[in-house]
């Protein structure tokens, strides 16, 4: 049965250029759902990814008990002095200790893309920032100095915003800024951010000594228990203890989820709609053969003959569209720079990321409806009644 | 028997094919329909828009908070027939997660610059005498099963009271709704005084400014003056119409129409294709029964307009199913979502945009088949004996 | 009786086709006068252009050359829209494969040519009974012709033909594809339209047997007519 299988298929696929048109119409419809596919998965995953980035689980994020978000949290400056004394906080060098209290405000910048205004994150922070930041380094230009105007801004920032060149001058709120340096931090969140100090931006809105968040290193990831204990313990504190890991997983959701209930859904139902045209190739090129796979059989080929060739048939059409889709999807859509709103009311700025995973979700998507569109149309090749050779 | 006979039976010659192609504009339309539904209400903001409403808040940016005092300088300009303020409030109801959508405003302004808000009079008048009130809208009030009479409280994400609770007691006094479904009524007011006074910090400020002026035709100049009141000043303002304040803030979100175009443009074009070559080869299938159509006597013109009609009527069969199935999960949807998506249902404007692309698509798809059968020559088909 | 006013006038009509670049050549100045109320039967051997002169009869092809008379006028050079309404009016088609509508019921089929007209619904059902029953098959109204046997398809095309009440019914190899039963009870109907309707039949034949159901036998070999026999 197998060299039959493969005799009727190749006398299949040979035919295929009598039915090019329907072929090829199947082919491209299939190779757009997958395309579909893909370009939902790219953005969430590449968004996903920004957002969750590489938390640090050393790292602890210190937010107002309840408030879920930065902005909504508020603490004090004794709140910040309790943190520091508390159990398993790293220590400098020089033995400071290595705690960031941070705030920051929504400032206004003008999106490349489409010339209209987009929400910033203007984040004031102390000294020791960048050593609670995972791979940050100052790419061009210096950190600013402390207590002056100077701003520093995320790469990610100056790739999709216009008006953060290195030296320039910027205009946020009442105050003018400049642009000493570009920082990056290899694609996470915080590249989606300008900083500046901290003491600066507090007298500036108007905030006293109140801060945010707190972020703080541990000695070590366990020592995260610690420190819950001991801020549970204290009365004077309020306040929600996670590790920087816990915090931006919790914060990639929203949108991310977003962009999937609304990416399966539709790629599920054009996929119905592919599956039909699908069936309907298969059963269309069924038909038209009629007498060519009735004069097979009444040679001597058998119905499982017959079955195998076309579902070959409508899976190899498949399979082209599947691949055809991924690759289009691929070029197109990976690494494309995009930005949304994020959890803060704030730009987030992400790329697109094709996945090999999702690569493998689109070709089998594709493949599954090969084989449903293919599978009735197959099992009426197989049988065709012998009569039918005397089909006009 | 008549012409009408003849096409059906011409499109359902073959059953299952003209099922699996109606299953394929039924989900293009599906889709169509569902989607713009989700995006027309999306961006209604833009809609119920009122033309003489203006928005003024903190130039940096929504969220910055200015004095409670540009209040009064406001009402001093001219052409301001009214002008109404609120604030962010961030609030809760028992556990983080049960989000409500609070705003402290100013009872008698507010209500007098937004007129589509109504509730019975002695509700409306409990609201601005009593102090503690909580005006609730309806999609609320159904959502956590509250009534008049209740005693509420409420907590604040971002706010503290000196006494260093975030909770503040109200009493629901009134519950309003929009005169149309799209106003939405998923949020609470209640009185700014009682707000403010028991705040720990950042007292006397307020989020935003409605101004309602005495004419659209003046918006510009109004705005301009209330902007110029506070250039310089450590909270500069930026006032624009309701209507592009809300277009700006979906912007954020990105460029979501063009995306919507493209998933929509990609099923469209799947359909067209599919069908299109479809229909092509099923007129081709009946070359003979269509020669002898004309030797009967059926000029070019009649066998025209019967190909073409049969695309069509295909079109519309699949097309009014789709529409009709995104009716129904749109009407689905939208008890689920009225707290995200108020006024949800499937809009004339997707209808009738609908109907047109069934018609395009009728048309598009049938005229090859119908040009391909008017040029049968019936001396070469009926040779093929 | 026949009536003498000729109802076709063929004069010096030629027809060839190209083929490639070759150009071949069915019949040459050919001419023919066709009286009403006649039964011609024509034959010849394959190629020699029988079913090409059918079509000219029948407006379905145009000739290279020469003039197709039909009382009186001219309907070669007519247009497609002007020889479709004269087709229906004055001619009914019966093939060898009977070219029936396979969705339609029998009954559909023969009502298909009153489409064309202007009679209302309830006139054209009164016209398809009448002519199934003149062919005898009423009793099968309602059915497919994939129900039907060979010789019962001819009678629903052969009713389809009548229909209209045309003069003229053109017949290709008629019953080309029925057994000998079928074929006899087929060509005794068009007997019986020729005598008792007065419907001017041309019937195309390679069956010798067939051809004495006419009153006239034409052979037709390399372009020229030969009478072969009268049977009045």
């Amino acid at each position: 049965m197998f060299k039959q299988s493969i005799a009727v298929t190749m006398l299949n696929l040979r035919s295929i250029p009598q039915r090019l048109g329907l072929s090829l119409a199947t082919i491209f419809s299939i190779a757009l759902v997958v395309a579909v596919l893909m370009g939902f998965l790219a953005m969430a995953n590449g968004f996903r990814a920004t957002v969750a980035g590489a938390g640090e689980d050393d790292i602890a994020v210190f937010l107002r008990a309840g408030s879920q978000a930065e902005l909504n949290s508020g603490l004090s400056r004794d709140d910040v002095r309790l943190i520091e004394e508390g159990p398993g906080i790293a220590a400098a060098a020089d033995g400071t200790p290595i705690v960031s209290g941070e705030l920051y405000v929504i400032v206004d910048g003008i999106k490349r893309s489409s010339q209209t205004e987009a929400n910033l994150p203007l984040r004031g922070v102390s000294m020791q920032a960048p050593q609670l930041r995972a791979g940050f380094e100052i790419v061009e230009g210096r950190m600013f100095a402390p207590g002056s105007g100077e701003l520093v801004v995320g790469a990610s920032v100056l790739r999709e915003f216009q008006g953060f060149e290195l030296g320039d001058p910027v205009r946020l709120g009442t105050n003018t800024w400049t642009v000493v340096g570009i920082f990056s931090t290899g694609g996470s969140l915080a590249e989606s951010e300008i900083w500046t100090d901290i003491g600066v931006l507090q007298n500036l809105y108007q905030r006293g000594s109140g801060v945010q968040s707190v972020r703080a290193r541990l000695t070590s990831p366990e020592a995260i228990e610690a420190m819950r204990t001991f801020v549970a313990d204290e009365p004077r504190l309020n306040l929600d203890v996670s590790s920087e890991q816990e915090y931006f997983a919790s914060s990639a959701g929203g949108t991310s989820d977003l962009i999937m209930y609304l990416g399966w859904p539709l790629a599920i139902a054009m996929a119905i709609g592919a599956l039909a045209g699908a069936w309907n190739t298969m059963y269309s090129s069924v038909d038209t053969r009629t007498r060519e796979i009735a004069t097979l059989r009444a040679i001597g080929f058998s119905g499982g003959a017959a079955f195998v060739g076309t579902m070959v048939e409508s899976m190899m059409l498949a399979a082209i569209g599947g691949l055809l889709g991924a690759g289009v999807s691929y070029l197109m859509f990976n690494g494309i720079s995009a930005s949304t709103l994020g959890s803060g009311f704030t730009q987030v700025v992400f790329s697109f990321s094709v996945t090999p995973r999702a690569v493998i979700n689109g070709v089998a998507l594709a493949m599954i409806v090969g084989f449903v569109g293919g599978f009735i149309p197959a099992i009426r090749a197989a049988r065709v009644p012998l009569l039918s050779v005397h089909n006009g | 028997m008549n012409d009408a006979t003849l096409i059906r039976k011409g499109l359902f010659r073959k059953k299952l094919r003209a099922i699996l192609l109606m299953v394929s504009i039924m989900i293009a339309f599906l889709i169509f329909g569902a989607l713009g539904a989700f995006y027309t209400v999306f961006t209604a903001g833009v809609d119920v828009a009122a033309a003489n409403r203006l928005i003024t808040v903190n130039r940096i940016n929504f969220t910055v908070s200015m004095p409670f005092a540009y209040w009064g300088r406001v009402q001093q300009v001219d052409g301001v027939e009214n002008v109404s303020h609120a604030s962010w409030f961030g609030g809760y109801y028992q556990e983080p997660r049960n989000f409500v959508q609070s705003f402290a405003v100013d009872p008698e302004s507010y209500l007098a610059a937004y007129p589509e808000l109504v509730m019975p009079d002695e509700q409306r008048a409990a609201f601005l005498n009593t102090r503690t009130c909580l005006a609730v809208g309806d999609d609320l009030a159904t959502q956590y099963a509250w009534s008049l009479g209740d005693r509420i409280p409420l907590l604040s994400n971002i706010w503290q009271k000196t006494d260093g609770s975030s909770s503040w007691e109200f009493d629901i006094c009134a519950i309003f709704d929009g005169d149309e479904a799209a106003v939405p009524a998923n949020y609470v007011m209640f009185h700014y005084e009682y707000y403010n006074e028991a705040l720990a910090f950042n007292s006397n400020q307020l989020g935003w400014m409605i101004v309602n002026t005495t004419d659209p035709s003046i918006n510009d100049r109004v705005g301009r003056e209330i902007d110029a009141l506070f250039a310089n000043s450590s909270a500069e303002t930026e006032t624009s119409t309701e209507a592009a304040f809300s277009r700006a803030f979906l912007e954020q979100y990105g460029n979501i129409a063009l995306v919507l175009v493209l998933v929509v443009g990609a099923a469209f074009a799947t359909i067209l294709m599919i069908v299109g070559t479809t229909m092509v080869m099923a007129i081709n299938e009946r070359t003979k029964e269509i020669a002898v159509m004309k030797t009967l006597g059926f000029n070019e013109g009649r066998i025209f307009r019967m190909v073409l009609s049969e695309s069509i009527l295909l079109s519309l069969i699949g097309g009014l199913i789709g529409l009709g199935l995104a009716s129904l999960l749109v009407a689905g949807a939208a008890a689920a979502l009225a707290g995200f998506l108020p006024g949800l249902t499937m809009p004339m404007s997707v209808v009738l945009t609908a109907l047109a692309l069934m018609l395009g698509l009728g048309i598009i798809t049938g005229i090859i088949p119908a040009i391909n059968a008017t040029r049968i020559r019936i001396v070469e088909a009926l040779g093929k004996n | 009786m026949t009536d003498s006013a000729p109802l076709y006038t063929l004069t010096d009509l030629s027809k060839s086709y190209t083929r490639g670049r070759e150009t071949i050549k069915i019949f040459e100045q050919l001419d023919m006068t066709i009286t009403s109320g006649e039964f011609i039967a024509i034959m010849g051997p394959s190629g020699s252009g029988k079913t090409t002169l059918l079509n000219l009869l029948g407006g379905i092809d145009t000739p290279s050359s020469g003039t197709v008379d039909f009382e009186g006028s001219r309907v070669d050079n007519l247009s497609q829209g002007k020889l479709a309404a004269w087709r229906a009016r004055h001619v009914g088609f019966i093939f060898q494969f009977y070219n029936l509508m396979p969705t339609l019921t029998a009954a559909q089929n023969v009502e298909l040519p009153l489409l064309l007209t202007k009679l209302s619904g309830k006139e054209r059902k009164n016209r398809v009974l009448t002519a199934l029953d003149i062919v005898g098959i009423a009793d099968r109204a309602g059915h497919r012709p994939r129900q039907l046997s060979g010789g019962q398809q001819q009678r629903v095309a052969i009713a389809r033909a009548i229909v209209a009440d045309p003069e003229v019914l053109l017949c290709d190899e008629p019953t080309g594809d029925l057994d000998r039963n079928s074929a006899d009870e087929i060509l005794g109907t068009l007997q019986e339209l020729n005598k008792d309707l007065n419907k001017t039949i041309i019937m195309v034949t390679h069956d010798p047997a067939a051809a004495k159901y006419a009153r006239r036998e034409l052979f037709l070999d390399k372009g020229r007519f030969v009478e072969k026999g009268d049977h009045t």
